[in-house]
């Protein structure tokens, strides 16, 4: 440590110096603001890792909380009290803040500066950028609705943000990823290496994401706009685009600050285990004897079942103990093991069932939708340490895994996205609880206990964040968490 | 100044030609207003030692020793007088008190003394025995009440907690609104840095300003208005408070050693009330009006059963047995908990000096044993003053003012961190004996312990409760330390080459280093509980250390030259030039075990000890500077009317070069039309009148580093936790969280002042009154942006605060009697009101500080300082609206304003009562209207303790509440019932724990001895007093306030005000002072 001495010698002669000589030297002696503790520059390789890490933060963390709770895989625990809100689908403004300044603020705006840089030789990077700022809209309208789009990011510019429709954020999620896939695969362009947490710079494998991401995208319009959505389809099989055949995720370590987000956020909390196994999903698990039901959550002790409570119902079993999410899935508050666990933005199985109904629809002119659904499932059981051959074994038995059976279209996707809620249990709870929104499978959902809603109501949006209610000139008002987005016409 | 050269002159004088003579003097002294003898003057000989005192009729006889040549008659609160050896025997004096001492100077701003009858702008002075007759260790504390328009927070009141000194209202939004504290004309550092996360959980290390001890400081000047600071520059928009440090006399031929004491003991003000009628648990079932309860033994609850003072097991069972205590209420278990704390402060002076040099060396050292139990809360401050001065032969004088403190303390956390006592001591169920379980040996309070075989188990814990620690355990292991070492003074020279000129040339200094390190302790236990009542997993923690470090280097220099002509017999003027340098360096780093790693091994605080990389929280480097030029035109005619014009320019360093020279004038006039009536015999009655008004402009640059948007390092928080760079080996960047403004203009406030000064009946009854209206705009603020924008903030010039109002201060003598008997009175009235005139088009309020539930806000057309919040709705008719199905408390649809911490106005009233040598003195002070929020109160709702939990509980009617029919009518409630349990223990609307701050306190009670001459005579003393004394002694609150004393706060001094969130409890402190010198 530099000692601080207060006969500072440089200081009192410069000021008396100074003195001296006037304020002829006055306007040397005043050039000290420029600022020594941070640069005004940043090259985009050093802002590529913060965009993707956001993303971690918010998949793996808020959202996989409030997904997780709202697909029902998993309940707050009776013996603490952080998620009652979740469980209550009464969430004020606030609770919002914090995922949209995530995504907003170190998310969004970080990309938009790297597709802005004017530096050479950057195209590699700019276009994985493009690629995660179509991510991140599609994680921002799929939550909230309309959201601030053209305006957003430029806060010289537009300091009141206005919200643009829905329909136009997916228009511009389409327009950023082929911008994205144009600029990764020009030729000879230099990779980002290890700055992409992702793929390492990966150009093959960032066109199967951005594919795979399209596909989630015009898949989600099937509803509201489906002649849109083949026509997309219909493009991409056209264009014998390639899908993700591997899990695109965020590997955490267990050094502390680059923990799975969720671990790092309970170990914050003194490691109180606040997440409980619902009973929603552990019933369905069972009726399907499905193995992996002991790799999402712990048994107690020596038990052999999963301890579960129905959603919403820790007042009633104020003193049960229950299962916990398991060390593989980061919802393990005290097991080290789950500071590893990865977030994933896009996994292989989702990639699969995707595809598979896509052609289900018979909007895609390749592949089998047997074949992808079992390669589906079989993704997920290996994701979770299982073997092949028990997947196998369950799509030979289980209810829900009967493709080949399934009488039609509907009850087809019927059991694609089901079996997408199993595969994405714990993992991505905020993609299979928008499904949900989306197609209303599964459909064995049971109200919360704790509902604030009223009969008959669900949680169907994120509420707006309390910070755009204060600062905003163009908020367009809160609108209630029952209220459906726009594509869920379900 | 004037007064002294011409006693010196004159003892010179008799000392060269006067041959003394063995005589003895008589006379009597009288007062000059009333006629009045007055007993126990001192009479001390000048140029010999030896002195006397007047007797109960005023007489005095002095014998007249060789080498003596005159007599001095002092009396407090009366001029002291010097008289020459006359021709005859008698002496006769009649002494003006110092109310009635119309020539009073007064030092203002840059060290300038002036008669206080020239200025034409409010500054009332406050003299050392004021100041500490209240026995409080804070100057800023000590100003409570004691002038009109100055706003004082004391917080805690221990020594090294935080002081708010607000002069005139707030009229920065965002900035600094405290007032410039200057130290013989150098303005010092008054940072004040909160420890701990935040406000939520805070450690308080107050705040710079009170590292100054108060027995070195011979007088403070209040400066309210910028047009009294217009010469010290921007930094005094908000007022500035001038110390004056005690000196040596010159001439004063010894050198007097002064000793002074004093130890204080200070007891907890004000505890919450409680409720004395439930215990530990909660309810199971309701029917009707009956319910039964469990008796849950891990539980901070008091929502159990009613008590019933049978014998009952509690806490956990270990080795087969548990304890068994009875079932009753124990009423004082908070109170006991406390502890009496115990300050002294020991003082010792040298003072003296020769002829042409002064000098005055103070020694103090305060050492403080706080409240809490034990002898981890301590607060020891120890420093050393130098004041000397020298005139030199070849018309140059020279001075040298330094003061070193050296501060070492450990304050406890507030809030609801891991380190915070408080908040687990108020989370005691009603039936818990809390100050018994200080033992931590003993296996039912302990974590970590021998069991029945022997063995240490160290993953234990025997404490009953699960949701909250024992708070002996607490203040054993964790620590806040701080470290403060400080050096501030000034050199000066100047220069008298002719009569008529002065150069004058100051070079300041404030330079420290405030060091803290905060130990959370690692640990993991799991409940020893063998009867299967506690979860079997374990409570944990990974522990952390942090150091966090400041420097602070300030170097100020001024040069002023002054010149003044005597015009004619009534027409004089002066004018001075000057030209300030200020350079400001700063340093600050906080850094930390990895934030979710943690410590290694147990025990060990040091960075070295990171489970994980080192968490750099800040690391900080900044300079600003800042050059000055300005004038200073001060004209008077006939000793009646004075003018004075003062104009400065400033050059910053933090503004973009375009617009870094702004200037700004002032100008004041001050009439004293009694002047005028000389000859009147309305002077009889008012004998003094003057009517003074001011007005100014103060520009005000920014903080460096504002112009241009940044990058830090990429870390993204999550609500608690946080991804932090470097990933692995991969480093990030991301954009800053402000976007920076490269056209900001200087900030400007104008201000205009109108007063008065009567004096009425000799002076015995005195008035200042003063009508204020300041306007701060164009202010420099960082406004908040929506998220949306990809930044959370923008630097903006936008917003407007007014602040108008008056000031009253009153002062008089009904009764003084010849037996030396007097009382005095004195009063202050304050009205400020607050106004936010505008922020920015589209902004309608920017945060100061709270959480998110509850913001303390500054919004447009509000009064600065505003409550907003979310509370229970109430109709037109303020009843409130309940839930048709619950029979609770429905909320307001959205955030409410809920009143300003400021209060609507201040007073206070206070007597000087004096028979003889006996001096009692008693000062009382209130503020009235203003709101703060408390949190204890809502954590003890919570728990169902607090007063409010209490009576019936099961199956009652919300007071006074309605409920909405179909068509939105209110429907009085007489039917619809509730459980208190299901509305205090659920979260409540943060608006109820919003609580009138309204007070009355005794401020200071003292009563003072002042030994006799005579009978101190045979010893070495010159002097000594004694003196009883009590500072913020009794508390009156509304009936409402059954919760804090609202003084208390979490934000320390910043703007963040009026926020209880568990904050220290304050003290009052009583003691005694023991002066002597010899």
């Amino acid at each position: 440590m530099k000692t601080n001495n207060i006969f500072n010698a440089k200081n009192l002669v410069l000021t008396l110096l100074v003195a001296t000589v006037g304020i002829s030297g006055c306007k040397k002696f005043l050039d000290v603001n420029e600022n020594p503790n941070n640069p005004d520059q940043a090259a985009p390789t050093l802002l590529l890792p913060t965009v993707q890490a956001a993303l971690g933060q918010v998949i793996g963390n808020t959202f996989q909380v409030y997904g997780n709770f709202w697909a029902q895989y998993w309940t707050q625990s009776p013996s603490a009290s952080q998620y009652k809100a979740i469980d209550q689908y009464n969430t004020p403004n606030t609770t919002t803040d914090r995922p949209w300044l995530t995504l907003y603020r170190n998310a969004l705006v970080n990309a938009d500066l790297i597709t802005k840089n004017p530096g050479a030789n950057l195209e590699r990077t700019k276009g994985i950028a493009y690629i995660m700022k179509a991510y991140a809209f599609q994680v921002a309208t799929d939550a909230f609705g309309d959201v601030p789009l053209s305006q957003a990011l430029s806060g010289n510019q537009f300091g009141s943000p206005v919200y643009e429709k829905q329909a136009l954020v997916y228009d511009s999620i389409f327009s950023y990823l082929d911008k994205g896939l144009a600029l990764v695969n020009t030729p000879n362009a230099i990779s980002p290496g290890a700055q992409d947490i992702v793929f390492q710079g990966d150009a093959a494998k960032w066109t199967q994401f951005a594919n795979t991401l399209k596909l989630r995208s015009y898949l989600r319009l099937s509803k509201i706009d489906p002649a849109k959505a083949q026509v997309g389809v219909a493009a991409l099989y056209s264009a014998q685009a390639k899908f993700l055949t591997q899990d695109a995720s965020i590997a955490y370590s267990s050094t502390g600050g680059n923990e799975n987000p969720l671990y790092n956020e309970m170990v914050a909390l003194n490691r109180t285990q606040n997440i409980v196994a619902s009973g929603t999903a552990v019933r369905a698990f069972k009726a399907n004897n499905d193995p992996r039901a002991f790799k999402f959550y712990d048994v107690i002790g020596s038990a052999d079942t999963i301890a579960y409570i129905p959603q919403g119902s820790y007042t009633a079993n104020a003193s049960k103990r229950v299962s916990t999410p398991s060390a593989l899935v980061g919802g393990n508050a005290n097991n080290t093991a789950s500071a590893v666990a990865p977030v994933k933005l896009i996994s292989a199985a989702e990639s699969y069932f995707l595809q598979a109904e896509a052609v289900a629809r018979g909007w895609a002119n390749s592949g089998s939708v047997t074949t992808l659904f079992n390669e589906g499932v079989t993704a997920s059981f290996l994701a979770t340490s299982l073997t092949a051959a028990q997947a196998n074994a369950y799509l030979a038995s289980a209810a829900d895994a009967r493709i080949a059976t399934a009488g039609n279209v509907e009850a087809r996707i019927k059991l694609i996205i089901t079996q997408k809620y199993y595969a994405m249990c714990g993992f991505q709870g905020f993609e299979s609880w928008t499904e949900w929104r989306r197609t209303g499978y599964p459909s064995f959902f049971v109200p919360s206990q704790a509902s604030t809603l009223g009969a008959n109501r669900w949680p169907l949006r994120f509420i707006y964040p309390n910070s755009e209610a204060t600062t905003n000139g163009s908020y367009p008002g809160t609108l209630p968490i029952y209220t459906p987005v726009w594509w869920d016409v379900n | 100044m004037k007064k002294l050269l011409q006693s010196l002159f004159l003892l010179m004088f008799i000392a060269m030609s006067a041959m003394a003579q063995q005589r003895t003097i008589t006379g009597t002294v009288k007062g000059k207003e009333d006629g009045v003898p007055i007993p126990g003057v001192s009479i001390r000989l000048i140029g010999a030692q030896g002195g006397t005192q007047t007797n109960a009729e005023g007489k005095y006889s002095i014998s007249i020793p060789t080498g003596a040549t005159g007599i001095s008659v002092t009396s407090i609160g009366y001029v002291t007088q010097s008289f020459t050896l006359p021709a005859g025997n008698v002496i006769n004096v009649s002494l003006a008190s110092e109310a009635a001492q119309l020539g009073e100077v007064i030092v203002t701003a840059n060290a300038i003394r002036r008669e206080k009858r020239t200025l034409g702008y409010s500054a009332p002075s406050i003299k050392n025995d004021e100041l500490t007759e209240g026995g409080n260790r804070s100057v800023l504390n000590s100003l409570a009440g004691r002038v009109s328009g100055v706003n004082v927070t004391s917080t805690s009141n221990t020594p090294g907690s935080s002081s708010r000194v607000v002069l005139r209202g707030g009229s920065s939004i965002s900035g600094n609104n405290q007032a410039l504290i200057v130290i013989d004309g150098i303005p010092i550092d008054n940072s004040s840095v909160l420890g701990g996360s935040s406000s939520l959980a805070g450690v308080d290390f107050g705040n710079r300003g009170n590292d100054i001890d108060p027995d070195d400081i011979e007088s403070v000047t209040v400066l309210k208005g910028p047009a009294a600071a217009a010469l010290y520059g921007s930094r005094a928009s908000n007022g500035a408070l001038i110390y004056t440090t005690k000196s040596g006399k010159k001439g004063a031929n010894k050198t007097e050693i002064t000793f002074n004491s004093t130890n204080t003991f200070s007891s907890i003000l004000k505890l919450p009330e409680f409720q004395n009628e439930y215990g530990q648990g909660y309810y199971d079932e309701v029917n009707g009006k009956n319910a039964t309860y469990i008796n849950d033994p891990v539980e901070n609850w008091s929502w159990g059963a009613p008590f019933t003072g049978e014998m009952q097991e509690w806490g956990q069972m270990i080795d087969g047995e548990r304890q068994v205590k009875p079932y009753s209420a124990q009423k004082d278990n908070i109170k006991d908990f406390f502890k009496t704390g115990f300050v002294t402060d020991n003082n010792l002076s040298f003072s003296g000096g020769g002829e042409k040099s002064s000098f005055y060396l103070g020694l103090n050292a305060l050492n403080s044993d706080g409240n809490y139990p034990g002898k981890n809360d301590f607060y020891n401050k120890y420093g050393v003053r130098f004041n000397g001065s020298t005139e030199f032969s070849n018309k140059f004088t020279a001075g040298v003012s330094v003061n070193y403190s050296k501060i070492n303390s450990n304050q406890v956390g507030t809030g609801q961190g891991g380190n915070s006592v408080y908040n687990n001591v108020l989370q005691t169920p009603r039936d818990i004996p809390l100050s018994q379980l200080g033992d931590l040996n003993n296996k039912y309070n302990s974590y970590g312990f021998t069991d029945a075989n022997g063995v240490k188990r160290d993953d234990l814990y025997g404490y009953y409760g699960a949701y909250t620690m024992n708070p002996y355990w607490i203040l054993d292991n964790y620590d806040n330390f701080n470290d403060v070492n400080r050096i501030t003074g000034n050199f000066n020279v100047s220069y008298k080459p002719v009569k008529w000129l002065n150069i004058v040339e100051r070079v300041g200094i404030d330079s420290y280093n405030d060091r803290r390190r905060f130990m959370s302790p690692k640990y993991s236990f799991t409940a020893a509980d063998e009867a299967g009542n506690y979860a079997p997993t374990p409570i944990a923690d990974n522990g952390s250390y942090q150091i966090d470090q400041f420097n602070v280097n300030e170097v100020v220099h001024d040069l002023m030259v002054t010149a003044s002509h005597q015009f004619n017999e009534d027409f004089s003027g002066s004018l001075m030039i000057g030209n300030n340098i200020r350079h400001r360096a700063t340093t600050s780093n906080r850094t930390a075990t990895n934030s979710s790693g943690g410590l290694v091994v147990p025990n060990w605080y040091n960075l070295s000890n990171s489970n994980g990389p080192i968490n750099v929280i800040l690391d900080n480097i900044s300079q600003r500077r800042l050059v000055g030029l300005y004038a200073d035109l001060n004209l008077s005619y006939k000793n009646m009317v004075f003018l004075e014009a003062t104009a400065r320019n400033d050059w910053s360093s933090t503004l973009p070069v375009a617009n870094n020279s702004f200037f700004y004038p002032s100008v004041s006039g001050s009439f004293v039309f009694t002047e005028m009536l000389k000859d009147n015999s309305i002077t009889n009655i008012l004998n003094y009148g003057k009517i003074r008004s001011s007005y100014a402009q103060v520009g005000n640059d920014t903080d460096p580093y504002q112009l241009l948007s940044t990058y830090s390092r990429g870390t993204i928080n999550g609500n608690f936790g946080s991804t932090v760079f470097p990933f692995g080996n991969v480093a990030a960047l991301m954009a800053g969280s402000t976007i920076g403004n490269s056209t900001l203009k200087p900030e400007k406030t104008s201000s205009f002042e109108i007063g008065t000064e009567l004096g009425f009946f000799n002076s015995r009854f005195s008035v200042d009154f003063s009508y204020y209206k300041n306007n701060s705009k164009n202010q420099i603020l960082s406004i908040p942006i929506p998220g949306s924008t990809g930044y959370g903030f923008s630097v903006v010039n936008a917003g407007e605060i007014q602040n108008n109002g008056v000031e009253l201060s009153l002062r008089g003598t009904p009764i003084r009697t010849s037996t030396g008997f007097s009382v005095e009175l004195y009063g202050t009235y304050t009205k400020n009101n607050s106004k936010v005139v505008s922020l920015m088009p589209g902004v309608e309020q920017v945060s100061l500080g709270g959480f998110s539930g509850m913001s303390i806000v500054a919004a447009v057309g509000r009064p600065y300082g505003e409550f907003y919040g979310v509370t229970n709705a109430t109709d037109a008719e303020g009843r409130t609206i309940i839930n048709e199905g619950t029979g609770m408390p429905v909320p307001t649809s959205g955030a409410q304003y809920l009143g300003s911490y400021n209060p609507d106005f201040q007073a206070s009233l206070g007597s000087n009562i004096k028979y003889k040598n006996w001096n009692l003195n008693v000062l009382f002070d209130t503020k009235q209207g203003g709101v703060f929020y408390s949190n204890t109160k809502d954590i003890l709702a919570f728990t169902g303790t607090s007063a409010e939990t209490g009576g019936d509980r099961i199956g009652v009617i919300f007071p006074n509440s309605v409920y909405l029919d179909v068509d939105g009518n209110s429907v009085e409630n007489t039917s619809i019932t509730y459980n208190k349990q299901d509305y205090f223990g659920g979260n409540l609307n943060p608006g109820v724990n919003i609580v009138d701050a309204s007070y009355v306190k005794l401020r200071t009670l003292s009563l003072s001895y002042q030994f006799p001459k005579a009978k101190l005579a045979k010893t070495p003393f010159g002097q000594a007093s004694i003196t009883l004394f009590g500072n913020n002694l009794f508390l009156w609150t509304p009936s409402e306030n059954k919760y804090a004393d609202p003084e208390v706060n979490s934000g320390g001094s910043g703007n963040e005000q009026g926020f209880d969130f568990t904050a220290q409890p304050s003290v009052r402190n009583y003691g005694i002072n023991l002066k002597v010198s010899f």
